[in-house]
């Protein structure tokens, strides 16, 4: 039973079921610990600056990379799966780290397809825009068997990059995902991965919604600002890519 | 050209995304009975409140019978 309609079922106060799973925090909690929109997209704001002074650094520094890479991988599993509470100080030093991160991969695109920097830069914040636009106006409407379907091809995803991930190890690797690879499969399953990816956007907005709905802690605020950096970096990267391929045809 | 175009692409969407995403959504989005629940943890109390609800109904039958003894 959806929570809606369990709601309309049963009553919004009568039933204490409700008040204590679904209604608790905005009475538990005072007005200024409570998560909001505004402060979530403040501490994207933020987030997003920190990835781009890392980014200037990568691009100077390509050496920080690899070092860069394995921190905020790091810091990622230990936002996510150890310490929602502490989002407010790893998710900083994630921004920084991927930043570093991405500085030094978009020098490598860069030094091999001129201007593609700016136009994956502009393609992503482009479809962050515009998703956000349908999402807010209710153009787009997430729902637990759309939220089920993009986790599945998130999974499938994962196991693709794994899967060439270990390959490489052996001198080989997925030529599918071969940025140089220009042919229209490639191409195709590039497309399909931003796809993906955007929709994982989709979902990032209706958290950081509810939770801001629902008067979650502050440190929601963090959490939602972080996972929306995860996506938006997956994004860029993905779009490097995608363009990568479309150029070496 | 390109470069302008692409650059003004990435700042006007940085300010939608700033301006936009302080505002709450449309009624359209937020009261649907569809909504994605994000505590998942809650909708477990939900059905065991419901089966409650059942067992209650069974004790009702049992205080019915009683009472006509």
């Amino acid at each position: 039973m959806s929570r809606h309609s369990a709601i309309n079922r049963f009553g919004r106060s009568a039933n204490p079921a409700f008040s204590r799973g679904f209604e608790n925090f905005a009475e538990s909690l005072p007005l200024s610990e409570r998560m909001t929109l505004d402060g979530a997209v403040n501490k994207t704001g933020i987030l997003l600056a920190l990835c781009f002074g890392g980014a200037c650094v990568g691009w100077n520094i390509p050496a920080l990379m690899i070092p860069a890479g394995i921190t905020g991988f790091i810091l990622a599993l230990v936002t996510i799966f150890r310490s929602k509470e502490k989002a407010g100080t790893t998710a900083p030093f994630y921004a920084l780290a991927q930043g570093i991160l991405l500085g030094g991969i978009t020098f490598m695109y860069e030094s091999a397809f001129e201007g593609i920097a700016i136009q994956a830069i502009g393609l992503t914040f482009g479809i962050l825009a515009s998703l956000l636009v349908c999402y807010k106006s209710g153009l787009i409407k997430p729902t637990e068997n759309f939220r089920l379907m993009v986790a599945a091809g998130v999974g499938g995803i994962m196991i693709l990059y794994l899967v060439s991930f270990v390959m490489s190890f052996f001198g080989s690797g997925i030529s599918l995902l071969s940025p140089t690879n220009g042919s229209l499969m490639s191409i195709g399953l590039s497309l399909g991965i931003v796809c993906v990816a955007s929709c994982c956007l989709v979902l990032d907005f209706d958290f950081i919604e509810e939770g801001a709905e629902r008067g979650m802690p502050k440190y929601m605020e963090w959490y939602g600002a972080f996972s929306l950096m995860v996506t938006l970096i997956w994004l860029y990267l993905e779009i490097l890519r995608l363009i990568a391929k479309i150029r070496s045809r | 050209m390109n470069t302008i175009f692409f650059s003004l692409l990435a700042i006007f969407s940085l300010f939608i995304f700033m301006n936009l995403g302080k505002i709450k959504a449309s009624k359209k989005q937020m009261d649907r009975d569809d909504r994605i629940n994000w505590g998942g943890r809650q909708n477990r109390n939900v059905s065991r409140k419901k089966n409650d609800g059942k067992i209650i109904e069974g004790e009702a039958e049992e205080v019915d019978d009683q009472s006509k003894k």
